[in-house]
C-alpha cells in the first residue's frame, strides 16, 4: 500500500465503465449488492464515446447527406452543404447526452462511481490513481470484482496514433474538417463504416487490405454487396496489400504500402492522403491493470479467459466484454455484465444464449445471427438455406434501396431455424427477429407461417423462411 | 387433474426445513387448510397447511429428511379440474426413462450460483429450447442436454420441472441407499460387498453404439463390452447411453465400496469404539452458526460480578403467595428481568446495536429481553417486549408462558424477534460465572449464576458480622467493538442495585 492511501471496501468492483461494466454494476446494485464503479475516462466506454454511437451518429447524418444529393432518379435535385463541425457538435450532443445519462443511471441505483485508473494490489485490493498532478491514489478492498476495461484500437508499427496524419478509428469520429484525401489500413468493418462516413461527405476514400477481401470475416457474397457499393460510392480498393510505412511531402502525407505476399502483387503502391486511418483491429485492455497482482491469468493476446458465468481463473473476479474475448460487441458485454453480477448475487445466471446477433453499419448494412451454411456442416449439421433478394420486395423498392438479401440457415432434418445473413436496408432491425426465433427455439415454418406486415422489409425474412422449404410464394430466382 | 406443491417459506425467508412428520398418508382426503406436515425450520416447528381440497397422491419427501424451500414435498389429486392440465405435471416417458438412469452428477440439483456444466458460448444452436426455459434449468439444477438428448421437440417448462422432480426422488433414493449402507458399516464392518457381487459385468466381443456413447464410455474409462445389455441391434449386442452412465455410476460406486472396505479393514486394528451419530440439523445447526458467527464477529469480553440477593429471596418469599392466588408462579427471573430493563434504562448504551453496513451503532428505546431457554432440542431465546412497562406479575405471567412454548416447540419466530437484550439463566441449573455468547445483533447477555447462601460481611449499625447470605453470580458479555469495560461495570452495578434492594423496582 502506498503511504497516504486510504483504504475502504466495497461488496462488488468495477472496473470499466462501458456497455459490460456499467451494465454489471447497475444489476448488481439492483441486486443489493455494495458496488462501486470506477471508470479513468468518460463514461458509457468506447461504444458510446469512441465507437457505436459517434459513428452511427456520423453514420446517419452522412447518409442524409449523401441522399440527398443523389435523390435525382426521384425527382429530388439538391445539393447539401456540408458543415462537418457543426456535424460534430451535434454527434457530441448525442454522446454528451447518453453518457451522463449513464452516470445518472448508476447514481440512480446506488452505484458509487470513482475516476481513476485501477491497478490491482493483490486479488482482494485495487490501488486507484487520479489522474493529475496530487489527486493522489486510494486503496479499496473488494470481495468480487468485474473487470470490464473493454479494448482499445491496434497501432501498427511506424503508424503512431499521436502523429500529425495519423489518425485512429476515435480520431477519425473527431476530425474538424473532411479530409479531401482519405487513405484507410484494414477493410474490416470499421474501416468499411467509416470510408462509408467520409466517402459520403465527399473524401477520396482509399482503402488498403492486407487480405483479399473486404469484410473478411463475413461471406463472399455479403461481402461483395458491400464493397460494390462503396466502389459505388466513389472507394478504391487495393488488396493483398500492407500498410508499410508512410512520409510526410508537402502538406500531405505517402503511405506506402507492399504486396501482403509477394505473389499477387509485384509493385508497392503510394498512396497520397491528408489523414491515414489504421483500422486494423482492437486489443484488449488488460496491461494498465497490474492483473497479475491479483493473479488473473490472460491469454497471449491479453484476453481474459473466462466459463460462462463470466468468472476468470479465479472464483471471486469476473471478466466481461471485449477484455472477456471475441466477438467483441457491446451487447455481447452487457449481457456479460448482467451475468456476472447475477451470478455473485447468487442467482442461476450463465451466458448461454443460442447466437448472437451482429451489425455492421456499412451501405448497406449487414445484420448476421447463428451459424452460415458452412459453420452448420461443420457442425456436422445438414444445412437448409432460403434466400429472398430485396430487389423483389416492394418495400425495398419505395425506399429506392434493394441491394442484398435474406437468408436463413435451418437444419435439414429438424427445419429448426439455426443461424442467418442479412445484407440490405436496415439489416441490424430485421435480424433481431430471426435471433429471437433462435433463441424460442422456432423452425422454418414458424416463421412462414407468422404473419408479416406488408409492405416492409420483414416480410423478406418470411419469404426467405418459406422459400428454404421450396413455399416461397414472391420466389425470385 | 395433480396439483404438486411446494415446501414454502414458511418462516421469514428460511431456505429448507426438517419435514418432522407427515400428518397425512396417501389417499388421505384433505381439506384446504388442513395441516399436512410439521415442518421444523431455523427455530421453530410449523404446520404446512394443505392449499387445496383434494386427496393426497404422493408423498415427495420422507420424516426427518431436509427439504429445500421450493421443492415438491406432496402431490394432491384435486377433483373437478381440467384433466387435460394433467400432462403439464406429467413427465413423457422418453423424459422419465432418461431421467431414471443419470447419472449422481447430473442428478444432484447444484446450489445456487454453480452451473451443472459450463455451456460453451457458441454459435452453434443445440438445445431447442426458450431463454426462460434455460434459466428454470439452471434454477433447478437440471442439465438440459440430457432432456435435448431425448426429445426432439421443442423443450417446455413442463418437461424440465418433471425431470426435475424424477431426478431428486432419483436422488433422495440413492441419498437413502448411501444412510442405510452407512449404517451397515457401523453395525457389521465385516459385511462389504465387493465389486465383483455389487456389479454385474459382461464379456462380449463386439458390441453395438453411437458414437456419442463410445465417447462417453472412453472418457469414463469403461470398455463397452462389459456393459451388461439385454438390447440389440442388427443382432448385435447394442449399448445406449445410458447404460453406460448406469455402469459407469455403478462401477464408481463398487471402487468406491472396495477402498472404503479396505480403509477399514486397515482401520479395524484399533478396537470398536461405541459411539453412535445423529445429524446435525435444524435448531443445533442454527444455534452453532449462530454462535460461531456471534462468537468471531464481536470482540466478547465476560464482566463478572456477585450480587447480595437476600432482600431478593425475602422479597420474592413475600410474594410468592399473591402470586399464586393469580396463578402465576413467581420465579426470581420477573425480579432480573425489570432489574435489567432499569438499569437498561439508566445505561442506554448497553441497549445498542451495531449496524455496520451502514456504520451506526442503534440506540433503542424499547426494552425487549431474551430469556435463553433450554430445550429438548436446543437453545431458544423468546422475547418478553417491553419489560419496562409492564407489571412484575404481568413479565412473570408473560414469561412463563413463552419459556414453556419454547420447550413445547410452539414458539412462533416473531416471538423470539426483537430482542435488545438477552438473560441466560444457567443458575436453575447450577454453576457460579460462565462467558455467555451474545445473541446479535445485541450487544451484552447476562448470565445468571445458582443463588447459593455464603457466608458474606455484613456490617449494620456500623458492626461487622459474618452471616450466610443469598448470594447470585452475574456474567455479563459484551460487544467491545461498541461497549467497554466500565459500561459493563456501570449496568452491572445497577442491576446489582435493583437486585439488593427489589423495593427500587416498585419505583420503575
Amino acid at each position: 500500500m502506498v503511504v497516504g492511501d486510504v483504504t475502504t471496501s466495497t461488496d462488488v468492483l468495477v472496473i470499466g465503465a462501458g456497455p459490460g461494466g456499467y451494465v454489471a454494476a447497475i444489476r448488481a446494485a439492483q441486486l443489493d449488492l455494495d458496488v462501486t464503479l470506477v471508470e479513468k475516462g468518460a463514461y458509457g466506454g468506447a461504444c458510446l464515446n469512441r465507437g457505436c454511437i459517434p459513428s452511427k451518429a456520423l453514420l446517419n447524418a452522412s447518409k442524409l447527406a449523401a441522399e440527398a444529393g443523389n435523390a435525382e432518379e426521384l425527382g429530388i435535385y439538391a445539393d447539401p452543404t456540408v458543415a462537418l463541425d457543426e456535424m460534430m457538435d451535434w454527434k457530441d450532443g448525442v454522446v454528451d447526452q447518453l453518457t451522463s445519462g449513464i452516470e445518472q443511471l448508476c447514481t440512480a441505483a446506488g452505484v458509487n462511481l470513482l475516476q481513476g485508473t485501477a491497478e490491482f494490489a493483490d486479488e482482494n485490493k485495487i490501488r486507484i490513481v487520479h489522474q493529475g498532478d496530487g489527486q493522489g491514489s486510494e486503496s479499496l478492498k473488494f470481495e468480487y470484482c468485474i473487470i470490464a476495461t473493454g479494448s482499445r484500437p491496434i497501432e501498427i508499427p511506424g503508424f503512431d496514433y499521436g502523429d500529425e496524419y495519423i489518425v485512429s478509428s476515435t480520431g477519425a469520429l473527431t476530425l474538424e474538417t473532411v479530409p479531401d484525401e482519405l487513405a484507410i489500413v484494414g477493410a474490416g468493418y470499421i474501416g468499411m463504416e467509416l470510408a462509408t462516413v467520409y466517402s459520403r461527405l465527399g473524401s477520396d476514400v482509399t482503402v488498403v487490405e492486407m487480405l483479399e477481401q473486404a469484410l473478411p470475416s463475413y461471406e463472399q457474397d455479403i461481402a461483395s454487396v458491400v464493397r460494390q457499393r462503396a466502389e459505388n460510392l466513389g472507394v478504391d480498393f487495393h488488396f493483398g496489400y500492407t500498410a508499410d510505412s508512410w512520409a510526410e511531402s508537402g502538406d500531405e502525407a505517402v503511405l506506402t504500402a507492399v504486396p501482403a505476399d509477394g505473389a499477387a502483387h509485384d509493385s508497392d503502391i503510394e498512396l497520397t492522403a491528408d489523414r491515414i486511418l489504421v483500422a486494423v483491429g482492437r486489443r484488449p485492455v488488460t496491461d494498465t491493470l497490474s492483473i497479475d497482482a491479483a493473479g488473473v491469468e490472460t491469454s497471449s493476446q491479453g484476453f481474459i479467459p473466462t466459463d460462462s458465468r463470466c468468472r476468470t481463473n479465479k472464483e471471486h473476479i469476473f471478466a466481461v466484454g471485449d477484455v472477456a474475448g471475441e466477438p467483441m460487441l457491446a451487447h455481447k458485454g452487457s449481457k456479460e455484465g448482467e451475468v456476472a453480477a447475477e451470478v455473485i448475487a447468487g442467482e442461476p445466471a450463465a451466458v448461454d444464449y443460442q447466437a448472437l446477433p451482429a451489425a455492421v453499419f456499412t451501405e448497406p448494412e449487414i445484420g448476421t445471427v447463428g451459424l452460415t451454411a458452412t459453420e452448420a456442416a461443420n457442425e456436422g449439421i445438414t444445412p437448409v438455406t432460403g434466400t429472398f433478394q430485396f430487389q423483389a420486395s416492394g418495400r425495398a423498392l419505395t425506399a429506392n434501396r434493394t441491394d442484398g438479401f435474406v437468408r436463413i440457415v435451418a437444419a435439414k432434418e429438424t427445419e429448426r431455424v439455426i443461424g442467418a445473413q442479412i445484407v440490405g436496408p436496415e439489416a441490424s432491425e430485421l435480424i433481431a427477429e430471426i435471433a429471437a426465433m433462435i433463441e424460442m427455439g422456432a423452425k422454418l415454418q414458424d416463421i412462414g407461417s407468422t404473419v408479416h406486415t406488408h409492405p416492409t422489409l420483414s416480410e423478406s425474412i418470411m419469404e426467405a423462411a418459406q422459400n428454404a422449404r421450396g413455399k416461397a410464394i414472391h420466389r425470385h430466382t | 387433474m395433480v396439483r404438486e406443491f411446494e415446501l414454502p417459506d414458511v418462516g421469514e425467508g428460511v431456505a429448507e426445513g426438517e419435514l418432522l412428520r407427515w400428518r397425512v398418508a396417501p389417499g388421505d382426503a384433505v381439506s384446504e387448510d388442513q395441516p399436512v406436515a410439521e415442518v421444523e425450520t431455523d427455530k421453530a416447528v410449523v404446520d404446512v397447511p394443505s392449499p387445496v381440497d383434494g386427496v393426497v397422491e404422493e408423498l415427495r419427501a420422507t420424516e426427518g429428511e431436509v427439504v429445500p424451500v421450493g421443492d415438491v414435498i406432496i402431490v394432491f389429486r384435486v377433483e373437478g379440474e381440467n384433466e387435460s392440465d394433467e400432462t403439464a405435471v406429467t413427465p413423457p416417458d422418453d423424459a422419465t426413462s432418461e431421467s431414471g438412469s443419470q447419472t449422481d452428477d447430473e442428478a444432484t440439483p447444484q446450489p445456487t450460483g454453480d452451473a451443472p456444466s459450463d455451456p460453451a458460448v457458441t454459435q452453434s444452436v443445440q438445445v431447442p429450447a426458450p431463454p426462460s426455459v434455460r434459466r428454470l434449468a439452471r434454477e433447478l439444477g437440471v442439465d438440459i442436454s440430457s432432456i435435448a438428448d431425448s426429445s426432439s421437440g421443442r423443450i417446455t417448462e413442463s418437461d424440465i420441472r418433471a425431470y426435475a422432480s424424477e431426478s431428486s426422488t432419483q436422488e433422495r433414493s440413492n441419498q437413502q441407499t448411501a444412510a442405510a449402507g452407512q449404517r451397515d458399516q457401523q453395525s457389521a464392518p465385516a459385511q462389504s460387498v465387493s465389486s465383483a457381487q455389487m456389479q454385474e459385468t459382461a464379456d462380449r466381443e463386439t458390441t453395438v453404439a453411437v458414437p456419442k456413447t463410445r465417447h462417453i464410455a472412453a472418457e469414463e474409462g469403461i470398455d463397452l463390452n462389459t456393459v451388461p445389455t439385454d438390447e440389440r441391434k442388427d443382432g448385435e449386442p447394442f449399448v445406449t447411453l445410458e447404460t453406460v452412465r448406469e455402469y459407469a455410476e455403478a462401477h464408481q460406486q463398487a471402487q468406491k465400496t472396495d477402498r472404503e472396505a479396505v480403509a477399514r479393514r486397515a482401520a479395524t486394528d484399533e478396537p470398536a469404539r461405541p459411539e453412535s451419530r445423529k445429524p446435525y440439523t435444524g435448531i443445533r445447526q442454527t444455534i452453532g452458526s449462530a454462535m460461531t458467527e456471534s462468537k468471531y464477529t464481536a470482540p466478547h469480553v465476560t464482566h463478572q460480578d456477585e450480587v447480595d440477593v437476600t432482600a431478593l429471596v425475602d422479597a420474592r418469599s413475600a410474594l410468592k403467595q399473591a402470586a399464586e392466588e393469580h396463578d402465576i408462579r413467581l420465579t426470581y427471573l420477573p425480579f432480573v428481568m425489570k432489574a435489567c430493563a432499569a438499569a437498561l434504562q439508566e445505561n442506554p448504551q448497553i441497549n445498542v446495536s451495531l449496524d455496520e453496513a451502514n456504520e451506526e451503532i442503534v440506540e433503542k428505546q424499547y426494552y425487549n429481553i431474551g430469556i435463553a431457554t433450554a430445550t429438548d432440542d436446543g437453545l431458544l431465546v423468546p422475547v418478553v417486549e417491553d419489560v419496562d412497562t409492564k407489571g412484575l406479575l404481568e413479565v412473570a405471567a408473560e414469561t412463563y408462558e413463552k419459556t414453556q412454548k419454547a420447550r413445547e416447540r410452539s414458539l412462533s419466530p416473531e416471538e423470539m424477534r426483537g430482542g435488545t437484550f438477552t438473560i441466560s439463566n444457567i443458575g436453575g441449573i447450577g454453576g457460579e460465572y460462565g462467558t455467555p455468547i451474545i445473541n446479535q445483533p445485541e450487544s451484552a447477555i447476562l448470565a445468571l449464576g445458582e443463588i447459593k447462601k455464603k457466608p458474606r460481611v455484613v456490617e449494620r449499625d456500623g458492626e461487622e458480622t459474618i452471616e450466610p447470605r443469598h448470594v447470585m453470580t452475574l456474567s455479563l458479555s459484551f460487544d467491545h467493538r461498541v461497549l467497554d469495560g466500565a459500561d459493563a461495570a456501570q449496568f452491572t452495578n445497577a442491576v446489582q442495585k435493583y437486585l439488593r434492594n427489589p423495593n427500587l423496582l416498585l419505583l420503575e
